[in-house]
């Protein structure tokens, strides 16, 4: 491994190490240290993902590749969020998750049978990569909602005040992220269907993966959950499990990319 | 100067020393306080003085230039004005001298003496305090720079300790679990179900903060009473329904013996509401709300007990941070007392220095005329001859004043008094920090060097 990629997942350890301690309630403030802290880990994470697109390694090139980006965007899209939103809280699940998908992109070989790209195999990794960094980013938020909402429901009020984010912020932020995810990942996914139609592996039922499948239980979960909200007012609770719920098939979809290629 | 660090001394009475019906007698409307100072401030020994008189304490703090005389001067003002014999105020007087007075003047302005730890109105109640002996004049440098120092102990307490971070009255307890749940009240429905006192405090405290009320009562003549007072709209009861499905946040508090709001009125209110989050604040006892309801989705419920409990957690936490409130009192006040000491010195080393060396110097020149022999050379090393020995003889008197801590009679006054030192009194503004004592230690070291 490089040295910037071992001193860039360091960073990324520290900043989760002080947004856990906040949580946990070992740190009065994790805003100030641990947006700095990030700040630090995404300008290296940036320079790595430069270093190797001079090394024609480009980010969309294979799926390792692909997940250092979907990493990159958790970080950031978090990073940015806690510049308007007070959410130190989120950042105990986000900057883990971000540096968990960054370890695992940089052990992961990169596939040595990938399929030629083409611009649509190119558009569909990018823009699916982009998706489940919003997904993700949606998921810690319903996580979160999730989490205040047994707090206040079991009167742990004490441990509730002061810790951050109000529900409400949490709900609209959580809708906001899938609202803008979901038109993205639409796109990858007809891109995605697209280019594995161009490769020829749709002859038979034989060639349908299970990943195509959890793409789209994943696209169907968002879907009812953007539908319900709009039509039936669905928030709360119910969005939150919806949205971990898609967003645990698109991990799913992940899931086997990776077991396909470490088997 | 006197014979101690700092020559103020604090005496009053709190909530800890005094019932209620003697802090009453002893204090002093804001109208009056300009009239008292004059009052105190011309009583022999009294140099400097201010009043914070607020309900929980009475207190005088006072620039002295006998502290005996003084203490005698102002409790026999206090008792006077209470209409008390000095015996009686006596058992529930305290009185703090130099370096304990500063100590308790920041302790007070921290909110670590008051009644609720941390409450943040004493540090404005200190402020007014030394703004009234301002402007009545009664301040001086000595006053001044203890309440400056006062007011940034207090801030820094408030910056680094949790003291006074988690609310511990029931009403800010539920204004903050509200916040949890909607972050800001601008635009927010605020429903007042009954009216009790507490619900009065919560619902002026949210609109203040930009919520809209509405009120609603069993007899809709009180409903209008109550909403002209609160500055809200009035609900018909018979439309409670309606009222709590607009509503966000409802504040409960009839004085029914069964609950008003109860688990089947709010499933189908929250079908109405179709999911949007709804805050029960019930402070009513017997309970306004059927604790089942509180399971509804979207619905959050908070009893009296439940913001009572908080209350008192967030009250022993508070507790917990004392310690470390206590610790940076303790620091910040030996800051203040050897940044003063600092400046108090010196004045007196340069009057210690100008004396010495005019001595020398003089007698040297008068040594030099009974000897018309001598030639300009040895005339000029006669003098170099006394300027030396003088200032070998200061440097041990200068490292002394310099080192000196104690807190009794001080080698600043004792030098002062020896070599009969006219030294003017020191300082118009506060010491600003730790580094403050640094002119006076630079003098003495540019003088030591000067000296060899």
């Amino acid at each position: 491994m490089a040295t910037l990629t071992v001193v860039e997942i360091g960073v990324y350890a520290l900043a989760a190490t002080i947004y856990l301690g906040f949580l946990l309630g070992l740190r009065r403030s994790a805003d100030k240290v641990g947006r700095l802290v990030l700040a630090l880990a995404l300008v290296l994470h940036f320079g790595d993902i430069g270093a190797r697109c001079i090394h024609r390694v480009n980010p969309i090139s294979s799926t390792p590749e692909a997940m250092s980006l979907v990493a990159f965007l958790i970080a950031a899209g978090y990073f940015l969020a806690t510049l308007r939103y007070r959410l130190a809280a989120a950042g105990a699940f986000a900057v883990p998750a971000a540096l968990a998908v960054l370890v695992l992109a940089r052990v992961v070989p990169a596939e040595a049978d990938a399929p030629a790209m083409g611009s649509l195999g190119r558009a569909h990794v990018l823009l699916a990569s982009i998706g489940v960094a919003i997904f993700a980013l949606a998921a810690v938020l319903a996580f979160l909602y999730l989490l205040e909402d047994r707090q206040l429901k079991r009167k742990q009020f004490g441990r509730v005040i002061g810790q951050g984010t109000p529900l409400d912020t949490l709900d609209r932020l959580a809708l906001r992220c899938v609202s803008i995810g979901f038109p993205i990942f639409t796109v990858a996914i007809v891109t995605g269907a697209m280019w594995v139609a161009r490769l020829g592996l749709l002859r038979d039922a034989t060639a349908l993966r299970p990943e195509y499948l959890f793409a789209v239980a994943t696209w169907v979960a968002f879907g009812i959950l953007l539908v319900a909200r709009v039509g039936a007012g669905w928030r709360g609770r119910r969005a939150a499990w919806l949205t971990l719920g898609g967003f645990g098939g698109a991990m799913l979809v992940l899931a086997t990319y990776f077991l396909r290629h470490a088997a | 100067m006197g014979s101690s660090a700092i020559d103020v001394l604090v005496i009053g009475v709190s909530h800890r020393t005094a019932p209620v019906a003697m802090r009453e007698r002893l204090a002093v409307v804001p109208e009056a306080v300009g009239a008292m100072l004059a009052e105190l401030a011309a009583l022999p020994a009294v140099r400097e003085a201010a009043l914070i008189s607020t309900c929980n304490r009475v207190e005088i703090y006072a620039a002295v230039e006998d502290a005996d005389r003084a203490a005698q001067g102002l409790a026999e003002a206090l008792a006077s004005r209470a209409g008390v014999t000095s015996l009686e105020l006596g058992a529930h007087l305290y009185e703090r001298r130099d370096t304990e007075a500063v100590q308790h003047l920041f302790r007070v302005a921290s909110s670590l003496d008051s009644l609720v730890l941390g409450e943040p109105q004493i540090l404005g109640q200190t402020k007014q305090a030394h703004e009234a002996a301002v402007r009545g004049g009664s301040a001086g440098a000595v006053l001044n720079a203890c309440f400056q120092r006062a007011f940034r102990v207090a801030r820094r307490v408030r910056r680094e300790t949790a003291i006074a971070r988690n609310p511990v009255s029931v009403s800010s307890v539920a204004i903050e679990l509200v916040r949890q749940v909607f972050g800001d009240f601008a635009g927010r429905q605020v429903l007042v179900v009954g009216a009790g006192k507490m619900s009065e405090l919560a619902a002026r405290t949210l609109r203040t903060h930009g919520a809209t009320l509405t009120v609603t009562n069993r007899t809709r003549a009180r409903a209008d009473e109550l909403a002209r007072r609160f500055g809200a709209t009035a609900s018909d009861w018979s439309d409670l329904t309606g009222a709590l499905t607009r509503a966000d946040i409802v504040i409960a508090s009839t004085g029914a013996q069964r609950p008003v709001l109860t688990h089947v009125m709010l499933t189908q209110v929250q079908r109405a509401r179709r999911g949007r989050p709804l805050f029960l604040l019930d402070i009513a006892v017997p309970r306004d709300v059927e604790p089942e309801a509180g399971q509804l989705s979207g619905v959050y419920l908070a009893d009296i007990d439940n913001l009572q409990k908080v209350a008192d957690e967030h009250r022993e936490g508070r507790k917990s941070e004392a310690a470390d409130a206590e610790a940076i009192v303790e620091q910040e006040v030996g800051r203040f007392v050897k940044a003063w000491r600092g400046r108090q010195l010196a004045p007196t080393v340069t009057a210690l220095r100008a004396h010495v060396l005019g001595v020398a110097q003089a007698e040297a020149s008068r040594i030099s005329a009974t000897m018309p022999g001598l030639g300009e050379r040895e005339r000029r090393a006669l003098l170099d001859l006394a300027d030396g020995i003088a200032k070998k003889l200061l440097h041990a008197p200068q490292m002394a004043l310099r080192n000196d801590d104690t807190d009794g009679l001080s080698l600043v006054t004792a030098v002062q008094r020896l070599f009969e030192l006219q030294v003017a009194t020191a300082t118009a503004s506060e010491p600003e920090s730790e580094d403050d004592d640094a002119p006076a230690a630079r003098d003495l070291d540019d003088q030591k060097v000067a000296g060899r």
